[in-house]
């Protein structure tokens, strides 16, 4: 599904030169759940811009479906994102006084294959929302939704295009821990039952555990990429 | 355009609009006020101008008369030299070349009896037969067979033409039951109400095109006919009046429209009665036209027009350089300097003598006027340009705006899988819906002010279709132009940038 070679990135902040990633190799098989933990400013950010096709590598090599698209123009980058990829946001970013439903209808607008008519935009939308079990929401607008709810409504745009990848920035991040429970519990399902492929950002290790893979990062390398069933066993024995 | 409001763009430009309404709202205000002022100021300066050039042509500056034939009045017998008839000379080609040409020559032995005893409605003469009158030499003196409806044509294909009505023109007597009343008979053309602008009809209409095309026997009366034959206020309209024995449809009533020319009897408009010069023609078994009246688009333009006639006619009667004309021109400026306070004399004298007189005085200031309106137009539609320039920069204003404050927005529609273009077509959408919209409502605004302006203060005012369209479009440019820039921008955004913006 994913696969990255020696990924470098760099930025340029005025003189100095800021190395983000510092050559990232890595491979994530179709239907894996691969969680990515590390403190702030350790460059998983920056891997997750660089796997959504929002941003291109300095350097290095990143497949997707076993297609090169570190070097595709903008367009064609678009597409990736609109076709094969669904986002979700620490901060679930709906759009402000539209329903559930439209904002799960937003991919949709920008599909290349044809327009897609406002009824099944409708259809799609809905089918989305029961997945995350919000039907009953449909016509609310994010106010009236809690924390939680509107998460699920962002998972519902993500899902509604049926990418093959799921990308999670922090998606827990501003919720209590109840809720990210069950947050995460709708990822895990997802991965289980439909064989999505995610991979999700996070820094606390609870939440973390829900993947089938932990992958650690520092200063823009991974010091450790250990499957959860022998993270557990290792934690057992300590 | 049916695909393109169907784009997927504009369904989210619009939602996005109707999420801010206060917003679009007052942006729209901006449009709205410089579109509507725009179209009021248009209006009152159309007005001004259309009111000039009535009365500009009301004095019928802008009307040519050509007569077929080339003489002239009987009262310039006396004073000879000044006519522009001197010119003609026997020509020495073959008599047998034109017909126009012999019946000239023949014209110059007989130019000076020259009044054709028609023209004179008072005259009492026995009537001779359409035979002899049109085309023949001896009572067809003025009344030369040379002009056809073709000519007519002709000039009407002409630039800065307006109205073209051929005319042949009797006298006769109309029956109505046991009454009858001598008069005058106009075959004429549909158009003639149309250049006739003092006229009225007190009940029914003139002929139309289809009954011209048609031949068909229908008759419009003069008021003063109306009132000889079925007696003063009586409707004679459906009812049936005689010609050479010939039954005719009555259509019409007509009168003058304005209290300065009252009907009386003898007069040429209102003591006669008007027919298709199609009926004319088959009933009389002619094919030729007395007249050609003309009105020029622009009443600067008579001179010109008067000019390019005469050359143009030339050309059609195969006249030779050296030949004189076979037709008159009369224009209506040089009719009222004829006619006007002058001793007879002396306005012949000038006439006659300074070429194009008309042209410097009447005409001069006809033009003059219409300059001065036109400038005046101009430099109101300007002024209200400014406030739609400022209606502009506040789309501009907002649109930047909007892109700042939804910049996030961007980002996440980005991530979503939309395009640069995608981006760029959002804002311009929105820029564009607010300007049309704002146009349109001051379109109506703007529409219902004129209207305002011309009742309450007096002030005639025009809302041409024209200005319409100037004062939409450039609303709708204005979107375009100041829409451009911001979506350029949003569009620009790095999704990443954009995605981390609170």
């Amino acid at each position: 599904m994913i696969g990255v070679q020696d990924l470098a990135k760099e930025y340029h902040v005025g003189d100095h030169t800021v190395h983000a990633l510092r050559g990232i190799t890595l491979s994530v098989a179709g239907g894996e759940f691969v969680t990515i933990v590390g403190p702030s400013g350790s460059g998983k950010s920056t891997l997750m811009h660089i796997l959504g096709c929002l941003d291109s590598p300095t350097s290095g090599q990143y497949l997707l479906n076993g297609r090169d698209v570190s070097t595709l123009p903008h367009d064609e980058l678009a597409r990736v994102r609109n076709e094969t990829i669904g986002f979700v946001f620490q901060g679930f970013n709906l759009l402000a006084r539209t329903s559930a439903v439209e904002n799960v209808e937003l991919p949709l607008l920008y599909t290349r294959k044809g327009v897609v008519k406002a009824s099944e935009r409708r259809d799609r939308a809905m089918a989305a929302l029961e997945a995350v079990g919000l039907t009953d929401r449909a016509d609310h607008h994010p106010n009236q939704l809690s924390g939680g709810q509107q998460q699920r409504v962002a998972i519902a745009r993500a899902l509604v295009t049926q990418p093959s990848l799921l990308l999670a920035d922090e998606p827990t991040g501003n919720l209590d821990s109840t809720t990210s429970h069950e947050v995460m519990e709708i990822f895990a399902d997802l991965c289980k039952q439909r064989g999505l492929t995610i991979v999700l950002i996070t820094h606390e290790r609870d939440i973390a555990a829900y993947g089938t893979r932990t992958v650690d990062f520092k200063d823009g390398l991974i010091v450790a990429d250990i499957p959860n069933s022998r993270r557990n066993q290792s934690a057992v024995l300590a | 355009m049916k695909r393109l409001l169907k784009h997927p763009m504009v369904d989210v430009a619009m939602k996005a609009l109707s999420r801010n309404r206060l917003q679009t709202g007052l942006t729209m205000l901006g449009i709205t006020v410089g579109v509507a002022t725009v179209l009021a100021m248009m209006a009152v300066g159309a007005g001004a101008q259309r009111s000039i050039e009535q009365q500009v042509r009301a004095a019928g500056l802008n009307q040519i008369t050509i007569r077929a034939g080339n003489w002239k009045p009987k009262q310039t017998e006396s004073d000879e030299p000044i006519a522009h008839q001197a010119e003609a000379r026997p020509s020495t080609r073959d008599p047998l070349a034109s017909q126009a040409g012999r019946s000239l020559r023949v014209g110059d032995d007989v130019v000076k009896i020259a009044y054709h005893p028609e023209d004179d409605p008072m005259e009492k003469h026995d009537h001779p037969t359409a035979r002899q009158r049109l085309g023949d030499l001896e009572a067809g003196l003025g009344s030369a067979a040379t002009m056809t409806f073709a000519d007519a044509e002709a000039i009407r294909k002409m630039p800065g033409v307006q109205y073209v009505a051929g005319g042949i023109h009797e006298n006769i007597r109309v029956h109505a039951g046991e009454k009858r009343w001598f008069t005058r008979m106009h075959g004429t053309d549909v158009m003639m109400p149309s250049i006739k602008r003092a006229w009225t009809f007190t009940s029914g209409r003139f002929f139309t095109e289809r009954e011209q095309n048609k031949a068909e026997q229908v008759i419009v009366l003069g008021q003063v006919v109306v009132d000889r034959l079925f007696g003063a206020g009586a409707s004679p309209v459906g009812s049936a009046v005689l010609l050479w024995n010939q039954p005719f449809e009555v259509v019409g009533v007509v009168t003058s429209a304005t209290w300065v020319v009252q009907p009386a009897p003898g007069d040429d408009q209102f003591d006669a009665v008007y027919m298709p010069y199609t009926t004319t023609q088959r009933l009389l078994n002619l094919s030729k036209l007395n007249d050609i009246t003309v009105t020029s688009e622009s009443s600067g333009d008579v001179s010109r027009l008067s000019r390019d006639i005469t050359k143009l006619l030339r050309q059609r009667h195969g006249i030779g350089d050296k030949d004189p004309d076979d037709f008159t021109i009369i224009t209506q400026a040089a009719k009222a300097l004829t006619t006007g306070g002058l001793p007879p004399g002396i306005a012949r004298a000038v006439a006659g003598n300074v070429a194009e007189l008309e042209k410097v005085t009447l005409e001069r200031l006809a033009v003059t006027m219409e300059r001065a309106s036109r400038t005046m137009t101009w430099l109101l539609a300007a002024a209200a340009a400014v406030s739609l320039l400022v209606g502009g920069i506040g789309i501009m204003n907002i649109t930047l705006l909007s892109v700042t404050e939804r910049t996030k927005e961007i980002g996440l529609r980005m991530a979503c899988g939309a395009r640069r273009k995608d981006v760029m077509r959002q804002f311009l959408f929105e820029a564009v819906v607010i300007s049309a919209a704002g146009g349109l409502i001051g379109v109506v605004i703007g529409v219902i002010a004129s209207f305002g302006i011309a009742r309450s203060l007096r002030w005639a005012t025009v809302v041409s279709p024209l200005s319409v369209l100037i004062a939409f479009g450039t609303a709708a440019a204005v979107g375009v132009f100041f829409g451009w820039y911001p979506a350029k921008r949003a569009a620009q955004l790095d999704p990443i940038v954009a995605l981390r913006r609170e």
